[in-house]
């Protein structure tokens, strides 16, 4: 339901944990993950592991976040915002 | 300060392989003996990771070509192509390689690397385009769509409904879509279905350029390429390729059945900021073509070579990634197994090369061999050999667990 704050919460709250789980498995060091962690400084994922979660994403959510989004993106809560953005782009 | 913090850590690292004995990466050819031998410190070695597929290295015809070019047209062009930097020969070149690929239209560049730099970043406008890529492209690939500042999409390697998905995806307002993929990769020695990504490329309306920098020359009847051996020479829409493998000189190329691909000849800043290929590095390449083409029996021996030692290594157990192919690689378990194994082989009197991620497809640590026409039987039982006591060590103490 857009305009719906509770709602767009819920979505947030859902992308967000799918992000985490796509990037558990690669948190060596085991970092609390929130929306502030950085991929590369705080989880050390290089740059084309980070494509490649990306790209799974992309095959989760039926969108496709180009290369150039992501270069700009380095926080989770970032790729978060980016993905309802292209959610909403691309519906 | 500051400016150099950001190679502390790999600096680390290189420092580190050094002082371990080897660094694979400062490698120095102190005397090249042969298409396939050369001095690697201080000791004869076979060359089994240099890019010499066909053997073209010491070519008489080539030299030759390439002595009375140096003599006639002296020893460099001093301008782009652009300007002041097209000789008679880049014109012939253009003309000869558009023969043999059966496609119309030519535009040589200064490298491989900057044909793709200058196709992609030449024909895409970021306004309005969009680039999609395969996940395992090369470099400058990568950078080509990163000079065009164009929106880029990945999709999964060598799979054609992961592109379908995507071209799906792009919103209708979008003007032009190119597809980028490559014939062979260097890595695994994969060839990519190219007769299946021409068909989605196509139903959505979109261009495909092939880069067969490691395939023209090699796959096809007539050499042509992945997309001859596919069939679909007639229907793919740009191919790039380069000098520096199958034709042991320096350049590239992009080749078009879409006669507005010499638009790149004012529209692309790769093609006009650089200075063009020397006239010896030309007539080179162009009696490498002559004689590659005319030679089917240098193909021949390349992949008889290719399925020796890819029978050989199989039957030894290693981890292989693709069937048969120019390019061999095993796999490691970690960086460490496979650095351990390069010097082991070095230390053979064997040179190949490794790669570690993250410039490897799915973070594999991996030795790749490169096979060349040249290598003789001699090259072939001492490579052979050298892998088969790589094999032996593995299983009296597995590289993986050693220091
Ligand atoms: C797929 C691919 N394209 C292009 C190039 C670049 O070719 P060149 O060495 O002529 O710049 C290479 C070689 O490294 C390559 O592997």
């Amino acid at each position: 339901m857009a305009g719906d704050g509770s709602s767009i919460q819920e979505d947030d709250d859902l992308v967000f944990r799918k992000i985490c789980s796509l990037l558990d498995p690669l948190n060596e060091k085991g970092v609390k993950l929130t929306r502030a962690t950085d991929l590369v400084a705080d989880l050390e994922i290089d740059s084309v592991t980070v494509l490649d979660v990306v790209m799974d994403i992309e095959d989760c959510y039926d969108i496709s976040i180009p290369v150039n989004t992501i270069s700009e993106t380095r926080a989770i809560g970032e790729l978060v915002d980016a993905i309802h953005q292209i959610k909403k782009e691309q519906a | 300060m500051g400016l150099f913090d950001k190679f502390e850590k790999t600096a680390t690292l290189y420092n580190g392989l050094e002082a371990a004995g080897r660094n694979p990466f400062t490698v120095v050819m102190e005397e090249v003996l042969g298409p396939t031998r050369a001095k690697i410190r201080g000791r004869e070695t076979v060359l089994a990771g240099t890019h010499n597929y066909l053997g073209q290295t010491f070519e008489p015809s080539a030299i030759e070509a390439g002595r009375k070019a140096l003599a006639e047209d002296g020893t460099g062009t001093t301008g782009s192509r652009f300007a002041n930097g097209t000789f008679s020969g880049h014109k012939a070149l253009e003309e000869d390689i558009a023969a043999y690929l059966g496609l119309e239209h030519c535009v040589v560049f200064s490298t491989g690397y900057v044909a793709n730099l200058g196709a992609i970043a030449g024909l895409v406008n970021p306004a309005e385009d969009v680039v999609l890529i395969d996940a395992d492209c090369h470099a400058c690939i990568y950078d080509g769509c990163q000079l065009a500042g164009a929106q880029t999409i990945r999709f999964r390697h060598n799979d054609p409904e992961s592109l379908d998905k995507r071209l799906a995806r792009v919103p209708a307002e979008t003007k032009g879509k190119l597809v980028c993929i490559e014939g062979m990769y260097s890595m695994y020695g994969d060839i990519a279905p190219v007769k299946e990504f021409v068909e989605v490329a196509h139903k959505h309306g979109a261009y495909l350029l092939v880069d067969e920098a490691h395939s023209f020359g090699i796959y096809g009847e007539n050499g042509r390429g992945v997309s001859e051996a596919d069939g679909v020479m007639d229907q793919i829409d740009f191919y790039s390729g380069t000098f520096s493998k199958a034709l042991a000189s320096i350049g590239g190329f992009v080749a078009s059945r879409h006669r507005e691909v010499d638009y790149l000849r004012f529209g692309s800043r790769p093609y006009k900021f650089t200075a063009s290929p020397s006239p010896a590095s030309i007539a080179t390449a162009g009696a490498a073509l002559e004689n590659i083409a005319g030679d089917a029996s240098i193909r021949a021996r390349l992949w008889d070579n290719a399925n020796r030692i890819h029978a050989a290594f199989t039957q030894l157990g290693f981890r292989i990634p693709a069937p048969s192919a120019p390019v061999i690689s095993i796999l490691f378990d970690s960086e460490e197994a496979a650095f351990n194994a390069w010097n082991f082989l070095l230390e053979q009197g064997l040179y190949v090369n490794m790669a570690i991620p993250p410039g490897t497809p799915g973070k594999e640590s991996l030795l790749r061999l490169a096979v060349s026409s040249a290598h003789t039987n001699d090259d072939i039982d001492r490579i052979v050999t050298a892998y088969h006591a790589l094999a032996s060590s593995l299983q009296q103490a597995p590289i993986a667990s050693a220091e």
